[in-house]
């Protein structure tokens, strides 16, 4: 497969202020690649930087085979949306459909056509001659993607293109980015600060912080082999429990810390003695039958979804559960509780990367 | 009885009384002048007649003397050059002003605000500064201009008929830019920049962002600025009396300073008037502008 987009050894300063850190990334053709990290951890300057809209202070970007370092915008070729959808407020829907188009000197004839085609594709036809302040969120929202998908770019970047709807369009429209996505072949980046999006959307999902890349990889290695801790508590919903915890002298069996000590065993050997900090996911904690409970957990509260009962433990540090189905329990109650040694993740305390057994 | 003092004190009556005090203060200080003027200029008016209301109602006749006097016209074109070289020169100095300032460089605010200085001074300080600025013998504009080699002998401007309107809009040029410039920094600086970035990675170039999407989104504060320009250049009287007076012969002589000059200076206060509601005509022409393109504010 064709490299579309490579980024080898970026950095980005501003002043003195280290905004991205040797970022080395390749985005094959028609791949869908989600960046995603907390706010002001450099994806949203990652993605300016690929469009043109900030320089990078060091190393190359390729898009296509060509070196796009000090290239402006306008001749990358690249399209953009925007997280506000920057429709010009002063066009109807078709021409903003068709502006790029016009900029280029495509006939009108031939500019209205393209926008007729894209208008059907996307649900816009009826809506066409239409100024961007009488449409509703999710209108202005597909006006902003079919601006970009007129083009026919090397690539679309998304700048946290659903934050402004509501959340049962951005799950509808979760969807319809990524049929869109494959119905065109396209090379997708996208930002987001919601992991959900990330995994459900991506090919390959890019973890950053601090202007780093963390980790990067489809989203079910992310979400079974986080690298470390970070990523471990970014990736899943709700998030990972961490617990601190003392490896026994027999090198097999780990003594938790959970405001008392409990001991469990370990799948594989460990140096004795090692502090690490367990990562346990509220989905693999399940309820155990009487005498087979790996920990006693006492309960803080109580929350019944109906499909699932999420308990938070009475623990330090407190431990959230998603139990399947409902299970009548109430604050002060002890829930016995097992998993499977595999789902166990380990971290080493001090560095806080994920520890390979030995 | 009481019902009206509760109404005044929570209710709809408070709401007209708010509205009734401004109303009332527009409609005594503003508009019975406005209609007094009106009225004056369909009557004969003379020094003897100017304490009563009740004068000899004479029709249009005022219009059709002033109509055939022989500096009429010429001063409405003057008014008409004077308008739109003002305007035109604020325009395209404070256009070209706030789009250098909107680059934003170290201190660009800061001066900025400075160039507030001319718009804050009174038009009689301004008057006399520049009076002397184009002072024909040892004016320093005289000065720039000769030793560039743009000219070999001194230009009159305050004296010379074919220069003194130009030395007047020049001075108010200098006045009104600044409001310009700040009223099209506003105008600008509410444009989201996403629309530029946008358009940038849409493919325009400077020129085309410029024509496309800078324009087009200030159409309101030009609108705004333009009647404003005409409002403000039509009420400029402070420059004409300081450095020119309107001579030589009405050279540089304007609709608003005859309209002074006949109604107190040569107490033909009919003739004042007459002038004064055809210029009304234009700043309610203008004023109306002014509305509509303040009400059609395009944001998305």
């Amino acid at each position: 497969m064709t490299q579309q987009i490579e980024l080898s050894g970026v950095n980005k300063y501003y002043g003195a202020y280290h905004a991205l850190r040797d970022i080395d990334l390749s985005i094959r053709k028609g791949a869908f690649v989600a960046l995603v990290g907390p706010s002001g951890c450099g994806k949203s300057t990652l993605l300016r930087s690929l469009a043109g809209l900030e320089s990078i202070s060091s190393g190359d970007l390729i898009i296509a085979g060509e070196k796009m370092n000090g290239v402006p915008p306008r001749k990358r070729d690249l399209a953009m949306v925007f997280q506000s959808y920057a429709l010009y407020p002063h066009m109807t829907v078709e021409q903003n459909l068709t502006y790029s188009l016009r900029i280029r000197g495509v006939k009108k004839a031939e500019a209205k056509k393209a926008a007729d085609e894209v208008a059907a594709t996307t649900g816009l036809s009826i809506l066409l001659h239409r100024y961007p302040r009488e449409l509703s969120g999710g209108q202005r929202q597909r006006v902003a993607m079919s601006r970009a998908i007129i083009r026919n770019p090397k690539a679309f970047l998304f700048d946290e293109p659903l934050s402004n709807l509501d959340a049962a369009l951005r799950v509808h429209m979760r969807k319809e980015i990524r049929m869109l996505h494959d119905r065109l072949g396209a090379t997708s980046v996208y930002v987001t600060h919601d992991q959900v999006e990330a995994m459900t959307m991506a090919d390959h999902v890019v973890v950053m912080r601090s202007g780093l890349i963390e980790q990067q990889g489809a989203p079910l290695d992310l979400y079974d082999r986080p690298v470390n801790r970070f990523v471990a508590g970014f990736i899943g919903s709700p998030a990972m429990n961490f617990v601190p915890a003392k490896v026994g002298a027999d090198g097999e069996t780990l003594v938790v810390d959970l405001g008392g000590p409990q001991t469990i065993r370990m799948a594989r050997p460990l140096q004795p003695g090692l502090n690490v900090i367990v990562g346990l996911r509220p989905e693999h904690l399940l309820p155990a039958e009487a005498g087979r409970a790996l920990l006693h957990l006492p309960v803080a509260s109580v929350e019944n979804t109906g499909a699932a009962t999420h308990v938070t433990t009475a623990t330090t540090p407190e431990l959230t559960l998603v139990l399947n189905g409902r299970i009548p329990l109430s604050p002060a109650d002890s829930v016995p509780i097992t998993f499977d040694a595999a789902h166990l993740h380990l971290f080493d305390a001090k560095t806080e990367m994920r520890l390979v057994p030995a | 009885m009481r019902k009206i003092i509760s109404s005044l004190t929570d209710g709809r009556g408070f709401d007209i009384g708010l509205v009734a005090l401004p109303l009332g203060f527009l409609f005594l200080m503003s508009g019975l002048p406005l209609l007094y003027n009106v009225l004056m200029s369909f009557q004969e008016v003379d020094m003897f007649s100017l304490g009563s209301f009740v004068r000899p109602f004479v029709g249009f006749s005022n219009y059709v003397a002033l109509f055939s006097e022989p500096e009429t016209w010429p001063i409405f074109a003057n008014t008409a050059i004077f308008v739109t070289a003002s305007i035109a020169g604020q325009f395209a100095l404070g256009f070209g002003l706030a789009l250098f300032f909107w680059v934003n460089f170290p201190g660009a605010s800061w001066l900025r605000g400075l160039f507030l200085v001319s718009w804050v001074m009174p038009g009689l300080v301004v008057g006399a500064v520049w009076n002397w600025m184009l002072s024909g013998d040892f004016g320093v504009i005289n000065f720039l201009l000769r030793e560039s080699g743009i000219i070999s002998g001194n230009i009159f401007w305050r004296s010379d008929p074919s220069y003194a309107l130009w030395a007047v809009i020049l001075a108010n040029i200098w006045l009104g830019t600044s409001f310009n410039m700040i009223l099209l920094s506003v105008g600008l600086s509410s444009i989201p920049d996403d629309l530029f970035e946008a358009a940038e990675l849409d493919g325009a170039n400077v020129w085309q962002r410029f024509y496309t999407i800078t324009l087009p989104m200030m159409r309101s504060s030009i609108g705004a600025i333009v009647s404003l320009g005409l409002i403000f250049t039509l009420q400029q009287f402070d420059l004409f009396a300081a450095i020119t007076s309107g001579g030589p012969n009405n050279a540089s002589n304007v609709a608003q300073y005859w309209a002074w000059d006949l109604s107190f200076r040569q107490y033909d206060f009919a003739r004042g008037a007459t002038i004064s509601v055809i210029m009304i005509v234009f700043v309610m022409f203008a004023s109306v502008v002014y509305v509509r393109s303040t009400k059609q504010e395009v944001r998305g």
